[in-house]
């Protein structure tokens, strides 16, 4: 039998696993699934049509499967394994499709994930952050605080994105993201060493951020573009980050257009 | 304990003062003390090995003493351990300690913490300190005496905010905050990183000092960080004058700076016992954690 506290609400048609703890004050809605191992603490409250993967932590005053603002119909929610969904937090439900989180994210205090936002795994966010709806996080980015990441815009996997930095445009990845609007700094090494990326893929990055962004700007240089998407033995990564770049100003095109 | 009878989950082991009130849906730890006179509002949570001193307000949303979102932490029994007469506003959060980075986290007296403002793990607030709406305090800050941060900073990891200092609204502190200084960016486009830009007038009058302390004191900010270059040297040259109290704290604050990592002084603790930490115990010790309470 679920753990759940004689002061929380849970409704009927509410499945929750076995071991799930739901603290005082919490409230669980009508079509939220929650998976073994998962802890509702206090004063939390998941609604909508939400799933939460094995271990996930929701912490005190955390909304989970929030409607969106406006008369919306309740939306879908579903959040993979084990991510922290620290106080304050609130995760909107999509509407249209729905709010993915992958695995292992950790979402720190007050930060707000829009309707529709793709989420992948190991996931950092910082205090305050700011997701839009829509927006699509890859893996392994890391977010400090204040940072936002507007509506239907792309962070690629590994990137960084430094403190009150807004990300206006799809980011490519492997890259440290700071300003506003957001500029490419450069390559996140850091983050790249921590996840096994070797010495040599790290230096190919950094040759290819130097050529694609002119050094520190943001413009991206076409002619480097072209010639590195043409090149038959690129690095594997570069090719990915050739790719993103393509893909990213070949979106702000159609959307200029 | 408030004499109301209200929807709230208190635990029996909790150490609470006979006066103090818990408000509706607050929910209370086992190992949380709360001293006389301490109010907490509505749907405050306290849980963790929690020391609360006396007359302090929580306002509601307040969440204190949860586990620190810090990969390190291996989930003991680290402290958080309020003072007196503290005010909280609305939505507040304050984590306790690592077990690697000095074991608690200290919030001092008449502190101003307003709505939304995160006080994370390891760090140290003194007294009369003044929070904005949702300042962001990351791990192992220490914030000095009278110092105020202004709305919506973010100050990072290992940052000192010197005494009676100024932090101006929607600004990132990467580096240390001399005390008396009025640090701020000069536009809120940051086409230029945030900067002393001289002295913290209403910091000066709080502080009390005397004619010519202040009048030395304006002397040595102005030569420090008219211009910020060969500060090291321009220290030493101040040194070698024979400035004499808060002007040579204010010289050593710098100098200790420098020597720090990035401009931040408590790098050199990273993964250390900071020296404020040490009188809170070893937790070898099996003394009890839980402050008396007077």
């Amino acid at each position: 039998m679920p753990e759940i506290s004689p002061n929380a609400i849970v409704e009927d048609t509410a499945a929750l696993a076995g071991d799930v703890r739901v603290g005082p004050f919490s409230y669980v809605g009508p079509d939220v699934r929650i998976a073994p191992g998962c802890v509702i603490e206090n004063n939390a409250t998941v609604v909508g049509r939400t799933t939460l993967g094995a271990g996930t932590h929701v912490f005190p005053m955390a909304v989970v499967g929030a409607p969106p603002a406006g008369d919306a119909p309740a939306g879908e929610c579903l959040l993979g394994e084990a991510n922290a969904v620290r106080e304050h937090v609130t995760i909107f439900a999509g509407t249209g499709r729905p709010t993915r989180i992958g695995n292992h994210n950790l979402i720190m205090i007050a930060s707000q994930i829009g309707a529709g936002a793709q989420i992948g795994d190991h996931g950092i966010f910082d205090n305050c952050t700011q997701i839009g709806p829509g927006a699509t996080i890859e893996d392994y980015v890391r977010m400090s605080g204040f940072a936002s990441v507007g509506p239907e815009v792309g962070v690629g996997a590994y990137s960084f994105v430094a403190g009150y930095a807004g990300v206006k445009a799809d980011a490519p990845p492997y890259a440290m993201l700071q300003g506003f609007p957001v500029r490419v700094r450069g390559v996140n090494s850091r983050n790249l060493k921590a996840c096994g990326f070797g010495e040599d893929d790290i230096h190919a990055l950094k040759g290819a951020f130097r050529e694609l962004f002119n050094g520190r700007s943001s413009e991206v240089n076409r002619g480097a573009m072209k010639r590195m998407a043409g090149d038959g033995d690129l690095n594997p990564y570069v090719r990915k980050l050739v790719g993103a770049v393509a893909a990213a100003l070949k979106k702000e095109n159609a959307t200029n257009e | 304990m408030s004499d109301v009878s209200v929807l709230r989950e208190i635990d029996p082991a909790a150490l609470i003062a006979p006066d103090a009130v818990v408000g509706p849906y607050c929910v209370v730890g086992p190992q949380v003390t709360i001293g006389p006179g301490t109010v907490l509002r509505r749907r405050v949570v306290i849980t963790g090995h929690t020391s609360i001193g006396s007359a302090n307000v929580f306002c509601e949303g307040c969440v204190l003493g949860s586990q620190p979102q810090d990969l390190k932490y291996a989930g003991g029994p680290t402290l958080l351990v309020i003072g007196h007469r503290n005010r909280f506003g609305r939505d507040v959060t304050a984590h306790i300690g690592t077990e690697s980075g000095g074991y608690v986290t200290r919030i001092g007296d008449d502190n101003l913490l307003m709505d939304g403002c995160h006080v994370a793990h390891d760090c140290y607030l003194d007294d009369r300190v003044r929070l904005g709406r949702s300042v962001l305090l990351a791990g192992h800050i220490r914030v000095q005496t009278g110092a105020v941060i202004e709305d919506l900073s973010g100050l990072h990891h290992f940052v000192t905010i010197g005494r009676f200092a100024r932090v101006g609204a929607h600004t990132p502190v990467r580096r240390d905050v001399p005390p008396f200084a009025d640090f701020r960016s000069l536009d809120h486009d940051w086409s230029g990183p945030p900067s002393v830009r001289g002295p913290h007038e209403a910091g000066l009058r709080a502080a009390g000092l005397t004619p010519d302390e202040e009048k030395e004191l304006r002397f040595v900010l102005r030569e420090l960080f008219d211009d910020e270059s060969a500060l090291q040297t321009k220290i030493e040259q101040l040194v070698n004058m024979g400035v004499e109290g808060e002007a040579a704290a204010l010289c050593e604050f710098c100098n200790r700076s420098l020597q720090g990592i990035y401009g931040r002084y408590r790098e050199r603790f990273r993964g250390k016992v900071p020296p404020e930490a040490e009188k809170y115990l070893p937790p070898e010790s099996g003394v009890d954690p839980r402050r008396p309470m007077r």
